[in-house]
């Protein structure tokens, strides 16, 4: 009973920054990098980043037996594309924080909430489904893709779309393959460990109390030959899968 | 370039570009052959470097609701003639 209570505490206070922290420090922020900022784009991609390295921070703080290491490879990635895997709700915010300059693929019905819309409009984030109205920002994200990844972007994708509920590797969505290809942008496969054990899929509380080490981890990079031999998206989607295969292994 | 030409070439570069088989002039492009935006996108810069020219926004956009190969080819059939007015 009184670790539910714990974990009841420990959750509310960890989603409570998503409110009161936006509200009171980072709307301003925001608000700041559309009136002042020389790049909107990337004040805004880092800002999310500290807003989520702010998080990581609480829970570390109110969770102390969940430990988080980040490989050394990871942290230095830059002008890619990265494909993850994904166990939880944690991994983008976790990919978000570790990368100041990103962006990613976000589920098109974000785009049009108030608040959160608008800030993933900013920050230069793609739809997932180019329809209707959508398919003029897809065009601007695009347009921007390659030279925004020379200059040091990352795009992290979760491939597999949905949380994995068995930590195997399902059909892969090849659009993040596709832009790397049009982009001529090498692809970097990351593995997240244990992120589910802190916040399951399917449940509303952070599991607190138990002894936990969240992991990301590089598991293999490829540089393609853009100009002499490129490769098929097929190519890349074989291998992605075996990056990941081997991982599992 | 006549249609005739126009078709093959697309057809040329569905097929070796984005590893279509066998493609149909009325096959739907997204059904039949998983051709999402990304792919639109990749397409209308080939479609810029058969044309020589570049596509504005506006003309990409219009662009996005190509579903088959006859779609394709009038579009850049409109773009040319444009174009050329």
């Amino acid at each position: 009973m009184l670790n539910r209570f714990i974990d009841c505490i420990v959750t509310l206070i960890c989603w409570s920054w998503f409110i009161f922290g936006f509200i009171f420090f980072f709307s301003w922020a925001y608000a700041a990098a559309v009136l002042f900022s020389k790049n909107t784009e990337r004040s805004f991609q880092r800002l999310n980043s500290l807003f989520f390295q702010i998080f990581f921070r609480i829970v570390r703080l109110t969770s102390p037996s969940h430990s988080i290491e980040i490989d050394e490879d990871v942290a230095a990635i830059g002008s890619a594309v990265i494909v993850s895997n994904h166990l939880s709700y944690l991994d983008p915010l976790l990919l978000i924080a570790l990368f100041p300059r990103h962006r990613t693929i976000v589920k098109t019905r974000f785009f049009t909430s108030f608040v959160f819309g608008w800030i993933i409009r900013k920050s230069g984030y793609l739809p997932a489904s180019s329809e209707g109205r959508f398919s003029s920002l897809m065009i601007k994200q695009m347009d921007s893709m390659e030279s925004y990844l020379k200059e040091g972007g990352n795009l992290f994708v979760f491939p597999e779309g949905t949380r994995s509920r068995d930590g195997k590797i399902g059909s892969l969505n090849k659009g993040a393959l596709k832009i790397a290809r049009l982009s001529k942008a090498p692809i970097y496969a990351l593995q997240i460990d244990n992120t589910d054990t802190l916040f399951t899929p399917g449940k509303f509380f952070f599991n607190t109390r138990i002894k936990n080490q969240i992991t990301v981890k590089l598991i293999d990079s490829l540089h393609p030959e853009y100009d002499h031999n490129p490769p098929s998206t097929s190519q890349l989607e074989d291998w992605v899968h075996m990056a990941f295969a081997k991982s599992l292994k | 370039m006549t249609r005739d030409e126009l078709q093959d070439k697309i057809i040329t570069i569905l097929t070796e570009d984005f590893e279509f088989e066998q493609p149909g002039l009325d096959d739907n492009l997204r059904d039949d052959h998983n051709f999402d935006s990304i792919d639109a996108i990749e397409l209308l810069g080939k479609i810029e470097l058969i044309l020589g020219v570049s596509l504005s926004r506006e003309e990409k956009e219009k662009a996005m609701t190509i579903r088959t190969i006859n779609d394709i080819v009038d579009y850049i059939e409109t773009i040319e003639n444009s174009r050329n007015k």
